[in-house]
């Protein structure tokens, strides 16, 4: 294409390769270490067997911890998708100076050191009792879901045309038919992108968890962060598998429908 | 709300229109700030009271934190520990991002999904992984006693080696995406020009290419750093005793000793850092932009 640069770029290449091999092979290291017989890690296993699923969901305390997750993460993700749409149709209406600052705001749980939020919402859940409860960790995740959801949905809103919003109003249309008609489905895309990512984040996440869930509401992560902190077992290379494929199958869920969507309105869909 | 419909069907003055429709913006942006306002806000000025209530006088957390000589090492190691990481992770995000920016098609989407697919993954799966990767009887010492390389098992686990290891695997996609940005964003032309004026495709690189993506290289080190400095369970999981983080050290203050408010100075010296990372950096950031492509 452009001549000798180019063509010298075989090595980085290659270097490029390697990294990326680096980033994603390392990740299912897991599986073959939860499909082992032996009561003792072992990668790659001498032989297989899922006893250890067995044991997982055998065991009562693992699967009210896959339970604690779900109903958790369900919770933060229709709070965040709710009032983080609702704050991407208010901050698209902002002045641009506003914006801004609107924006900074929502993202700044993202930049606070994690740690830092975790023992503030410790020392005030206790005190307003919702310490060790689904609804307390639920909010508390909505903090990193939220940002997700509010970009998410705004990109889509950028997407939008704002004559067909004139266009509607014009024909008569009040608020609520204008956002049913024309504005929902144009961010479709971004809520559903918005709202799997807030999930994952959710189901995910453990700093948090590990400072508020208490007894009452301990999730999958926080009790595989107690198991692995002790010993390697098999059984947490099978709640980390669990926690893996349920990720991986939300991942390419989440990618085709906002891909789709994407292609359907002739729009770049290759970042969602 | 009925204030829009009339507006547009009976001009009754701008002014109806405007504040009707501040009304509303108002109203679609208020569950989320009294949720933050709430929920975040609020519970970090608790910390901040706390950090400043000592009995020994309003600021004495923050000087017993200052003069303690654990927390100065503790802090100077999680600082020395992000700049690591932080070099680390750029190094080896820029022929990734190189990549990137060289494949079509089907293996753009490949390459595309190992950059994006780590961001899905919980950070205390991978740092299991790691775990059982670099265990005395795993896989890496199987390797290199296959090979060699070693005759008998190294210790990889529990030490630097592996928090390095761990960290960077964890930061990396935060490096590769606004390195990439910035590639795409260089124009053709100028690589063209050079190769055309007789320039090697060393000096092409070095002088046209590199600078012209120094931008997305800061941003991407920026972010690194900053989310390093916070960094908890994988330091917590892979590293030793001696690996301490300022964060592991907020965390003892909290739940082994009890001493709240040096928890919080030490979480409010740790976000002045933080925010001044962000500051300096401020210039090639847009955090919005790597929160999307997420």
């Amino acid at each position: 294409m452009s001549g000798r640069y180019q063509r010298r770029s075989i090595l980085g290449e290659i270097a490029g390769a390697l990294v990326l091999a680096f980033l994603v092979m390392p990740i299912f290291a897991v599986v073959p270490a939860s499909v082992n017989s032996a009561s003792f890690i072992k990668i790659p296993p001498e032989a297989y067997s899922v006893r250890w699923y067995g044991q997982f969901f055998g065991d009562a305390s693992w699967v009210s911890a896959l339970a604690n997750s779900a109903e958790v993460a369900v919770l933060a993700t229709v709070f965040s998708v709710v009032i983080g749409t609702s704050a991407a149709l208010g901050i698209e209406r902002l002045p641009s100076a506003l914006r801004s600052i609107a924006v900074g705001l929502v993202l700044s749980p993202l930049i606070v050191p994690v740690i830092m939020i975790s023992i503030s919402l410790y020392y005030v859940t206790r005190s307003i009792g919702l310490y060790g409860t689904p609804v307390g960790l639920a909010l508390s995740h909505s903090l990193l879901c939220l940002p997700f959801v509010v970009l998410n949905v705004g990109v889509s809103l950028k997407r939008l045309d704002p004559n067909l919003v004139r266009a509607a109003e014009g024909l008569g249309a009040g608020p609520w038919r204008v956002f049913r008609t024309v504005t929902f489905p144009a961010i479709v895309p971004g809520l559903v992108g918005g709202a799997t990512f807030a999930f994952v984040t959710s189901f995910d996440e453990v700093v948090i968890s590990i400072f508020i869930a208490g007894y009452g509401a301990k999730t999958l992560p926080v009790k595989l962060w107690e198991q692995i902190r002790v010993e390697f077992t098999p059984v947490a290379a099978v709640a980390s598998t669990v926690i893996l494929g349920l990720t991986m199958v939300l991942f390419v869920l989440g990618r085709r429908v906002t891909m789709k969507k994407a292609a359907a309105a002739g729009t770049e869909g290759a970042w969602r | 709300m009925t204030g829009v419909e009339t507006a547009s069907a009976v001009p009754r003055g701008a002014r109806d229109q405007r504040s009707a429709r501040a009304a509303m913006t108002a109203g679609l942006l208020l569950p989320a700030a009294l949720f933050l306002a709430g929920w975040f806000l609020w519970p970090l000025g608790q910390l901040l009271v706390l950090s400043l209530s000592a009995p020994e006088g309003a600021l004495s957390s923050y000087k017993a934190t200052a003069e303690s000589q654990v927390f100065r090492t503790i802090f100077v190691n999680t600082l020395w520990l992000a700049v690591v990481v932080t070099l680390i992770c750029t190094v080896l995000a820029y022929p990734a991002a190189w990549l990137l920016t060289r494949v079509r098609g089907f293996w753009f989407s490949v390459a595309l999904y190992c950059v994006l697919l780590p961001f899905w993954i919980s950070v205390l799966v991978r740092t299991f992984s790691w775990m059982l990767l670099l265990e005395r009887n795993g896989p890496v010492n199987g390797l290199l006693l296959a090979i060699g390389a070693t005759d008998q098992p190294l210790r990889l686990l529990f030490n630097q080696f592996s928090v390095y290891v761990g960290m960077v695997h964890v930061l990396l996609p935060y490096a590769i995406f606004p390195i990439y940005a910035s590639m795409l964003k260089v124009d053709r032309r100028l690589l063209l020009a050079s190769d055309g004026l007789g320039a090697s495709s060393r000096t092409t690189f070095l002088r046209v290419f590199l600078p012209l993506t120094m931008p997305g290289v800061m941003a991407g080190a920026a972010f690194v750093f900053l989310l390093a400095l916070g960094f908890y369970i994988t330091p917590a999981l892979l590293g030793g005793p001696q690996n301490l983080t300022a964060a592991m050290l907020i965390d003892s203050f909290v739940n082994e000793r009890l001493v709240w408010p040096l928890a919080a100075a030490a979480s409010f010296i740790l976000l002045f850092m933080v925010l001044a990372v962000l500051l300096l950096a401020s210039r090639f950031i847009a955090i919005g932009s790597v929160v999307v492509m997420k």
